[in-house]
């Protein structure tokens, strides 16, 4: 979800080397203030980019041939990109169940995903939409176009849950070391400890995570505890 | 050709490519046969799919497609990456093209059409304004879909991304906005 366009304009100018980041527009939803929405809570972010590697404007003109031939080898005009990233709240019926009536070819059960977006994020991601073309119009850019493809949940690459973290043994699958609540010899450190990332890249997270629940881990193998 | 750098051209250049052992045996076999014998599209059908690439990228001061062994590329490549389905849409709509082709020129055998009357294909399928009728639509989408195997070729050979167009595999220090004549001479980066 998010918005494209291209530039008439800097027709001179490149780039030079392998830029490793892209653009990041932090969250400006529901910080406070006129920011606040009354469609959806939370927010999002974007990422995105810009370059000069779409070549297929430039050479429809020219059809084939030599002429062609030659447009296909000089930068294309400048196009930019941004792509929303929003959050999908903690819903407590997206969930994950394993089946033991139908078992994968080890004889374990196999997993059932149960997850849909709600109201909340389909708002948002109408928001998502129109605010990265209205960034993109009014940066003077051409051609802007509004993109919308089906999500499904997963598509994120950061999605989280499953195994939430909690207090409680019956509501929640893991302590607060990101231990089993019941197999003490087992920590689950990816994403699987949070129900929700914020709108945020949940990596660096993931390793604090990491990081802490193995000097857990450690200092319980020292006192012979697992 | 290099191993490593064919298959981070033809990634650059397409996006998200799935490195099957197919594809490597493609690269591994690609430069070293002398006489070419089509493994996807048919013997008499190769040379006219040849001459068509010809026409998209001539010869110029710089090889052209037939030169460049882009046919045998997209011929091969066809063959190795693309599914079933893929392969029989692409060979009908070969048939609709060889068909509009001869009924255009009013010949019985496509082997009888002459570079005039494939030009006025091409212009026909690829110049913009032209209205295609409906009965033609999957012969328009053949010489649409060849244009852009041919442009993927051409962009992703060895001698075009190394010796033509600007090449820095090890580009160094990033600079977001630069003079393009300073940097690449008006060249696209070939990475």
């Amino acid at each position: 979800m998010g918005a494209s366009a291209g530039s008439d304009d800097f027709k001179d100018k490149y780039y030079t080397g392998r830029r490793n980041n892209g653009i990041y527009i932090p969250r400006f939803r529901n910080i406070g203030g006129e920011t606040n929405q009354k469609d959806f809570t939370r927010g999002y972010g974007y990422q995105g980019g810009g370059g000069r590697s779409d070549w297929t404007k430039q050479i429809a003109e020219m059809a084939y041939g030599a002429a062609f031939k030659e447009a296909t080898l000089k930068p294309g005009d400048w196009q930019i990109g941004l792509s929303g990233f929003g959050e999908i709240l903690p819903y407590q019926d997206n969930k994950m169940t394993l089946d033991y009536n139908k078992l994968d070819k080890w004889g374990l059960p196999t997993v059932t995903f149960d997850a849909t977006l709600k109201e909340n994020e389909l708002n948002m991601r109408k928001d998502m939409q129109q605010q990265a073309v209205e960034m993109l119009e009014n940066a003077g850019f051409r051609d802007v176009k509004g993109h919308d493809g089906d999500y499904a949940i997963g598509l994120g690459i950061h999605e989280m849950g499953t195994a939430r973290m909690g207090r409680d043994r019956k509501t929640s699958v893991l302590n607060e070391n990101n231990q089993l609540h019941d197999v003490p010899n087992v920590y689950v450190t990816d994403g699987s400890a949070m129900t929700s990332a914020g709108n945020v890249n949940p990596s660096l997270t993931y390793m604090a995570l990491t990081a802490r629940a193995a000097n857990h881990a450690v200092e319980e193998l020292k006192k012979m505890n697992i | 050709m290099d191993r490593r750098k064919a298959l981070r051209s033809i990634g650059t250049g397409i996006g998200a490519i799935a490195v099957t052992p197919a594809v490597v045996s493609l690269f591994q076999s690609c430069q070293s046969v002398a006489t070419y014998t089509p493994v996807f599209i048919s013997e008499n059908d190769f040379k006219i799919v040849s001459n068509l690439m010809e026409m998209i990228i001539p010869k110029t001061d710089i090889p052209g497609a037939i030169e460049l062994k882009l046919p045998e590329f997209v011929d091969a490549y066809i063959d190795a990456v693309w599914d079933e389905k893929r392969k029989t849409d692409f060979k009908e709509a070969w048939t609709a093209f060889i068909s509009s082709s001869n009924k255009a020129a009013g010949k019985e055998n496509a082997g009888d059409l002459s570079t005039a009357d494939w030009d006025a294909q091409l212009a026909k399928y690829l110049k913009p304004g032209n209205d295609v009728p409906a009965d033609e639509i999957l012969a328009s989408q053949f010489v649409n879909q060849l244009r852009s195997l041919t442009v993927n070729a051409f962009k992703t050979n060895e001698f075009i991304g190394e010796e033509v167009l600007a090449y820095a595999p090890i580009p160094g220090e990033q600079k977001g906005c630069v003079d393009l004549m300073e940097a690449t001479g008006g060249k696209a980066w070939s990475l």
